[in-house]
């Protein structure tokens, strides 16, 4: 069986386009996404395949644009609609937490709302304060609401597709930095469960549980700490809610200390949730105090040295690491 | 803000350091990592890092002992007042130096508190073998470690801890539990010196410290001699077999390992009294006293049991070249189970040797003399050694210890019998 190349734009048009060949139900709906094939390119060529019954421009408002999808997919469709910049899913905060995420729940399950929300985001190209941010967290807190964030191309397409199927509403980032990163993928899609981690890395010493640009960022960190002797396993949860709290656990208990990484700021990101639900569950286990890397407290600066300096990169996690195996005193 | 420079507690046990010489004189800029001035501690001679940048503004303490803790110097900045600051005396138990006779009457409620706590103190410091975290502190330990030090029964504030802030971890506990005392070994007694009036180093003050806590042990020696006939043999043929830059094996080895593997019979020999327990422990970390200038040392050989000959006679080799070149680690001076000193170079027929504590037991060896032995036809010569046993009898009552000293001198006269 032959491995095609996939980068994680291609990985995401894939998981979009077989479902909608296979299944009329599903649609997409975004700014730009038509004529232009998205503003990251994602939906390239989709409009020629499907048509612009299927492939569906709509106007700048968010707010039309995952109100639209709930009611597309209240009515039997499974939607999936895309918000430019996630930044922008605040105008759109309304319908995703107040509507889609309780309709079901509120309708004692006689309403359904398997809507797919796509979104990206992410620094390092001086996009500024407005069109970087990382978000997640957000939604993570909000009863009715599935948060999926994958990081490599196999993952974003089995994900975005049990995304689809899913009958819950979703949230799906996307990492724009990512977006050019190739992988092997097997030919037919694999769907992955919703709310699986994923070991990138065994390790002995250490777990370091990112998401994002910060998996791969933690990767480069564990090869480095290797050469200094200590072994990290990288866990990327995949699915933030539901969480993969069991593997999460189990790993810590194995190494016995934890980092959490996200390129998020650090206060209130995902990782805090991460290092709670490890400090309760694993405490008898943790020989440090579990260590959170993320972005430094501050809106994202537009200048590239200064954008720098405030988002988090392997040197930070390897740091990290570094502090749960400090040694200070003579044995 | 002016960063306190203390005399730091570099190994478990150290109480007090001598300040051999300073390496920056005050008004020089020091970088934090730069060697600031050269330590004596009862084992070792180092250079002490500085831990701040800034300026050496004052030294507080140009040379001699000091307790651990004691501010011996300040770094700051150029210009900033630091005559408050002195190099006082800091409690021996606690790790924050206390503050007496600083200058303004607005001090005297913490004084009076430092007072108080050094009184008290004072009193505690004698009666603990051991210094850990700080009597009646909060003990800092992560979850694991205190989880633990719970499962295996190890009291936490016996250990020191490698961990950030000094914070007690896994591994702490993991390598008291293995059988690696917070203690230092003390060394055997010395050989008898000359009469002159000698002033204490910190190694003298130690060995005298430590010896005297020995002696409230309630100890009995039992003795044997052992004919050497046999381990002679085996040490000329192990010595032929010796190739070049290999160490050459002495008796002193093969009494090393007849001692290990004897403790691994007599397990209750391999202990150490922990005042409410007796720690037997899994391996017979052997030291092996060792004279050297400055007087005497006790380096360990660990998990003697398992070494070969060979490897013994090369352990042992090189830690008596360290201990004589002052180049021992503290690990190499951790952990011991039980002590061997050796007289016989010097002549001695038959010596008593003081324990070695906590250890239940040190063994003093007398040179191998050739002695009338009565046989069946008359009397022969043979090579005969002495061994005294030295056993704190908290920990190990005569039989035990005669049953012990009796597999040993089978083993030393037939080394076959160790297979």
């Amino acid at each position: 069986m032959s491995m095609p190349e996939l980068s994680y734009r291609e990985a995401v048009r894939d998981a979009l386009s077989q479902a909608m060949r296979q299944d009329e139900d599903v649609f997409i709906m975004g700014e730009d996404i038509a004529e232009m094939g998205g503003s990251m390119g994602v939906t390239q060529g989709m409009l020629d395949e499907f048509g612009p019954e299927r492939v569906r421009n709509t106007p700048i408002s968010e707010m039309a644009i995952v109100g639209s999808g709930i009611g597309a997919a209240m009515q039997g469709m499974r939607p999936v609609v895309e918000v430019m910049y996630e930044d922008f899913l605040t105008i759109s905060m309304e319908q995703i937490v107040n509507q889609a995420a309780k309709h079901r729940y509120m309708s004692g399950g006689q309403l359904k709302v398997p809507l797919t929300i796509r979104t990206q985001g992410g620094a390092g190209w001086s996009p500024g304060a407005q069109h970087a941010q990382q978000v997640e967290a957000w939604f993570v807190g909000v009863p009715g609401l599935k948060v999926v964030f994958a990081s490599t191309p196999g993952d974003v397409r089995g994900l975005l597709w049990s995304a689809i199927y899913d009958d819950n509403p979703v949230v799906f980032f996307e990492h724009r930095t990512l977006y050019g990163l190739k992988e092997e993928v097997a030919e037919e899609i694999e769907p992955i469960p919703i709310g699986q981690a994923r070991v990138h890395r065994q390790g002995e010493d250490v777990t370091v549980v990112a998401t994002g640009r910060l998996v791969h960022e933690s990767l480069a960190a564990a090869e480095e700490a290797e050469q200094q002797g200590v072994s990290v396993e990288v866990v990327d949860p995949r699915t933030l809610q539901p969480l993969d709290e069991e593997a999460i656990v189990a790993s810590v208990k194995k190494t016995n200390r934890c980092v959490v990484a996200h390129e998020a700021v650090t206060r209130m990101g995902f990782g805090a949730e991460v290092a709670a639900v490890v400090q309760h569950q694993a405490f008898d286990w943790l020989d440090a105090p579990v260590e959170r890397v993320g972005a430094k407290f501050t809106p994202l600066p537009f200048a590239p040295v200064m954008e720098e300096y405030v988002i988090p990169h392997a040197k930070d996690v390897l740091a990290a690491i570094q502090k749960t195996v400090q040694r200070d005193g003579a044995s | 803000m002016a960063n306190e420079v203390k005399l730091p507690r570099l190994g478990q046990g150290m109480e007090s350091g001598t300040i051999i010489k300073w390496l920056k004189a005050e008004g020089d800029q020091v970088e934090k990592g730069e060697p600031l001035y050269e330590l004596d501690t009862d084992k070792v001679t180092q250079e002490v890092e500085a831990e701040a940048s800034g300026v050496l503004l004052k030294i507080t303490v140009a040379e001699g002992e000091a307790d651990v803790g004691t501010t011996i110097a300040v770094i700051g900045e150029q210009g900033e007042d630091v005559s408050a600051i002195e190099g006082d005396v800091a409690q021996p138990v606690a790790e924050v130096a206390e503050e007496e006779g600083s200058p303004g009457a607005q001090r005297e409620p913490e004084r009076e508190r430092g007072r108080e706590a050094t009184a008290s103190e004072q009193i505690t410091e004698i009666r603990e073998p051991a210094q850990g975290n700080g009597a009646g502190a909060r003990i800092k330990a992560s979850p694991l470690a205190r989880r633990i030090a719970r499962e295996r029964g190890i009291e936490l504030g016996s250990l020191k801890g490698t961990g950030p802030e000094g914070r007690v971890v896994a591994e702490d506990v993991e390598r008291a539990a293995d059988g690696a005392p917070a203690q230092p070994s003390a060394p055997a007694p010395a050989p008898p010196g000359e009469v002159e009036r000698v002033p204490l180093t910190s190694v003298r003050r130690t060995i005298a410290r430590r010896l005297t806590e020995a002696w409230q042990a309630p100890a009995f020696q039992i003795a044997m001699s052992a004919d050497m006939t046999r381990a002679q043999e085996l040490h000329d043929r192990l010595a032929e077999r010796v190739k070049e830059g290999e160490a050459k094996p002495t008796v002193t080895d093969i009494l090393t390992k007849a001692c290990a593997a004897a403790l691994m019979r007599h397990r209750a020999v391999n202990a150490l009294w922990a005042e409410d327990a007796i720690e037997l422990h899994p391996n017979a970390n052997v030291g092996i006293a060792v004279a050297i200038e400055s007087g005497l040392v006790v380096p360990v050989i660990h998990q003697a049991e398992r070494l070969a000959i060979a490897e013994l006679a090369a352990a042992r080799a090189d830690i008596v070249t360290r201990a004589r070149d002052n180049k021992l680690r503290q690990e190499d001076l951790d952990g011991g189970t039980f002590t061997i000193s050796n007289l016989g170079m010097f002549g001695v027929e038959q010596f008593v040797a003081v324990l070695n504590p906590p250890q239940a037991a040190i063994l003093a060896v007398g040179a191998i003399e050739a002695k009338a032995v009565p046989t069946e036809t008359g009397f022969e010569s043979r090579p005969l050694m002495t061994l005294t046993l030295t056993c704190d009898h908290r920990s190990l009552d005569g039989a035990t210890a005669a049953d012990f000293l009796r597999t040993v001198k089978a083993f030393l006269e037939e080394p076959g019998l160790m297979l």
